[in-house]
């Protein structure tokens, strides 16, 4: 236990920036997807859920085909 | 110039609206990031999936194992992203004619098209670049003793067959009206270069080298002079997909 908490501490100052950048993908997306009133495809809670649970490519397959026209 | 600066703008500013330029940046920072992330891990990694009792022998990770992962993440995810990304860069133009007003009144399609390839271009630069600086941080700092032998070589004949793709992704993407005619074009170019790669006599030219030999450019075993005739057939392919891009788009109907 000791030695994986120390261990964790190592690793902090990359496992911080990726987690925060994965952080900033999903809230974007998400700022988007409430502020836009349709997706283009399926239904905003189909995307509230792969945005939140599929990690790093929810939020891009988000932007990339379910985003609706501005 | 003034037409093609302010329509390289014009398409900055697309990539920018469409979260293009957003999603490159943090994807490849996580790529950056993850390639020495994954090098440390891998001891542990491979400690929790062996059943009890099991002893393998793993030695302690070095930089080159953080290279490893930064090419393979990069040729791999990097490469195959950027195509996905950059696959529809004139469907949508072909689609909602948005290029007739601007083709009317005056603008060259010789301008559009360059445009077109500067603006990818730039955005794969940045990127990748940024992806390097990223890893070599995190590298250099967990392994700081770590040595390697041509990096900036190895790393440059990645991006050059990244400039490549985007060449021939352009010439698909000007050619064919829609998104996969494009795709299809650089994975047949793609599994071409495979193919070739068979023959040991044409590996020496084949510009797949340039993604695929990099681990040994780091480690040494290759230099500038194994890898400049595969330079010299990228520049050709760019050079050949350009014009021909050039040729093909002023003959096309939008």
């Amino acid at each position: 236990m000791f030695r994986m908490l120390k261990d964790s501490m190592e690793y902090l100052p990359i496992i911080l920036p990726l987690l925060t950048l994965q952080l900033v993908l999903m809230i974007t997306a998400l700022i988007h997807l409430f502020k836009h009133p349709n997706v283009r495809r399926g239904n905003k809670v189909v995307w509230v859920i792969v945005v939140v649970f599929v990690n790093i490519f929810g939020p891009i397959l988000y932007f990339l085909i379910g985003r609706g026209e501005d | 110039m003034k037409p093609f600066i302010a329509f390289t703008k014009k398409e900055m500013l697309e990539y920018s609206r469409s979260y293009k330029i957003f999603i490159f940046l943090i994807l490849f920072a996580i790529l950056g990031m993850l390639s020495p992330l994954s090098a440390v891990f891998m001891d542990d990694i491979l400690e929790n999936f062996m059943p009890k009792g099991v002893k393998i022998e793993i030695t302690d990770p070095t930089n080159l194992d953080s290279w490893m992962q930064f090419f393979k993440n990069g040729t791999q995810t990097g490469l195959m992203i950027m195509v996905i990304l950059f696959s529809g860069m004139m469907a949508k133009e072909y689609e909602k004619s948005t290029l007739i007003n601007m083709v009317t009144k005056g603008l060259s399609r010789k301008t559009v098209v360059l445009s077109k390839f500067t603006a990818a271009l730039i955005l794969w630069t940045v990127s990748y670049w940024l992806c390097f600086l990223i890893t070599l941080a995190y590298t250099k700092y967990y392994f700081p003793d770590g040595k390697t032998a041509n990096l900036g070589l190895a790393v440059f004949s990645l991006y050059v067959f990244g400039i490549m793709l985007i060449a021939v992704l352009l010439l698909g993407a000007v050619t064919f009206k829609n998104v996969y005619g494009p795709l299809l074009l650089t994975g047949g170019f793609t599994l071409i270069l495979f193919l070739v790669n068979i023959f040991p006599k044409a590996a020496e030219w084949n510009p797949l080298q340039l993604a695929n030999s990099n681990m040994r450019v780091v480690q040494g075993i290759l230099k500038l002079s194994d890898l400049k005739y595969s330079l010299l057939t990228a520049a050709i392919v760019v050079a050949v997909s350009l014009v021909s891009s050039l040729k093909i788009f002023d003959r096309k109907g939008l």
